[in-house]
């Protein structure tokens, strides 16, 4: 994957969202370059996965601008599908489609919406597949896998788009811990390939072995940024300290 | 916001276990209501033992009856099928335009509703007949279809509204997420899915609607109930025709409830 620097992937300018009289984002501003790999923290109810899922439109703004591989996302006009169809989303929830098979699952938006033919889509499938480990599963259908196999189809669905950017959504929240390590395998794989990303977790260790930055978010602001050994050794605000403390 | 996501999150899973029970059709046996299931049994095999048995004991009249009302048999199911598969089709798109965010479309959809479920289906039939055939001359059978599928079609839209709602926003998320537009992420991933959360209710208004086709024998339409009424008329033996006529319905219906919750084991059991 060829990454370019100096290229902004996105660019969030003065983001504003309010849900009824919360204000769950809190004039926040964020730049994610090409190749880059940032890891935002904070605790529940910060505002992290609601900055994250405006990245795609799922959370729609009230204020600022939000620019995603040159679009502006932010303006109504934008045909965000078009967008979606560059950027990769990975839920906390999978949200696998239950109804179609592992394979099926890869293979669906492929020809829907990137039009390509059935064994153009299979063979990107099953390569992807293969490389998340669950090619034996590709015929089987996900509600009888494991979470940790469920979200390794959930990524590599979203890979089969080849996206230029990956949102991930506290992708190992809702694991049990033996199946946590498989999934993060594969994140660290996707990040050493080059892939940009914009990952909201807790898993410091994955921090600290991948992620250029990480971001640290309080009651819908960024409180503190910095490099990964940056928080693990003196975060600068007593917030930071304390969530530190508290997930380490 | 967490408390407002996790009340988001418990109520999409709430909704996952909600059954839809729509309609007044015969109750569907399941071999777990075990009084239900006998009763089912009882009432089938009682109904067809009657039947043979008035046919072989009274020949005159029963025996003419029972060959009498065939005819009209097919008839109730041609209404009954056709007016389903109209009351599909208003019911899909009622059903996706009470849940758009576009206010003309919702409110066209829910005013419709709330028209036709307030008004009697024997006054619906009586209106598109005779009020609307003032405009347009419609036969009997078209206009009874017409009449039910647009009444029933108000029904399914709850039905079909219910369902699409019941399947978890995550699945829409993940699947606009790639790229997929509104209706195509509606008729690829949600619909697939809402399909068996409404196929039980859907199964309910056939039989009621069965049940209902009954009203299309005041429209000329040659039902069941009117050759039944047209054979009692000409031999003046009424409490024996209708006694047919009803013991006819009961086998039908009890039928189609045994038949559809075969179906729905075999959908359940995917």
């Amino acid at each position: 994957m060829q990454n370019d620097p100096r290229r902004k992937m996105v660019e969030m300018k003065g983001v504003v969202k309010f849900f009824g009289t919360l204000k769950a984002l809190d004039n926040v501003s964020l730049d994610v370059y090409d190749g880059e790999k940032v890891v935002i923290i904070g605790p529940s109810g910060s505002g992290k996965s609601t900055l994250l899922r405006s990245v795609n439109r799922l959370e729609e703004i009230n204020a600022g601008t939000i620019m995603v591989d040159g679009f502006e996302i932010s303006d109504p006009k934008t045909n965000i599908n078009k967008v979606r169809e560059e950027v990769g989303m990975v839920f906390q929830q999978f949200n696998v489609f239950p109804h179609k098979t592992v394979l099926e699952n890869l293979t669906l938006a492929q020809k829907v919406v990137r039009k390509r033919s059935k064994s153009d889509a299979e063979k990107i499938a099953k390569d992807l597949l293969a490389k998340v480990g669950i090619l034996e599963k590709a015929r089987e259908y996900p509600t009888r896998l494991s979470g940790g196999q469920q979200q390794r189809v959930a990524i590599a669905r979203a890979l089969a788009m080849q996206p230029k950017l990956m949102l991930f959504d506290e992708p190992t929240s809702a694991l049990d811990p033996e199946m946590i390590g498989e999934v993060l395998d594969v994140m660290v794989k996707l990040a050493k390939e080059g892939m940009t990303m914009i990952v909201v977790t807790h898993e410091m260790g994955f921090a600290r072995e991948v992620s250029d930055r990480v971001i640290f978010m309080d009651e819908g602001k960024i409180l503190e940024e910095g490099s990964p050994e940056h928080f693990f050794k003196n975060p600068a605000h007593d917030r930071t300290k304390q969530f530190m403390r508290q997930i380490l | 916001m967490a408390a407002l996501a996790d009340e988001k999150k418990s109520q999409q899973e709430e909704a996952r276990h909600v059954t839809i029970d729509v309609g007044d059709g015969a109750a569907i046996p399941s071999k777990k209501d075990a009084g239900l299931f006998t009763a089912w049994r009882v009432a089938f095999f009682g109904a067809i033992a009657t039947i043979v048995y008035l046919a072989v004991s009274k020949p005159d009249p029963y025996l003419d009856i029972i060959k009498f009302v065939p005819d009209g048999i097919l008839v109730t199911f041609e209404v009954t099928v056709l007016s389903i598969l109209l009351a599909l089709v208003i019911g899909l798109f009622t059903g996706l335009g009470r849940i758009s965010k576009n206010p003309l479309i919702n409110g066209i959809a829910s005013l419709y509703v709330e028209v036709i479920r307030g008004i009697p289906l024997l006054v619906q039939l009586f209106y598109i007949y005779f009020a609307l055939g003032r405009i347009v001359q419609m036969p009997p059978l078209p206009s009874a279809v017409f009449a039910m599928g647009i009444c029933y079609g108000a029904y399914m839209g709850e039905i079909f509204r219910a369902g699409i709602q019941s399947i978890p926003m995550g699945q829409t998320e993940a699947a606009r997420s790639l790229g997929m537009s509104n209706s195509q992420s509606m008729y690829h991933v949600i619909l697939p899915q809402a399909f068996k959360t409404i196929l039980p209710p859907v199964g309910n208004e056939f039989v009621a609607l069965l049940k209902d086709s009954s009203l299309v024998s005041i429209l000329a339409v040659a039902d069941l109930l009117r050759r039944g009424r047209e054979f009692a008329a000409e031999s003046f033996t009424y409490f024996e025709t209708y006694t047919i006529v009803a013991l006819v319905y009961l086998i039908i219906t009890l039928f189609l409830s045994k038949l559809i919750s075969i179906m729905e084991e075999r959908i359940g059991a995917e």
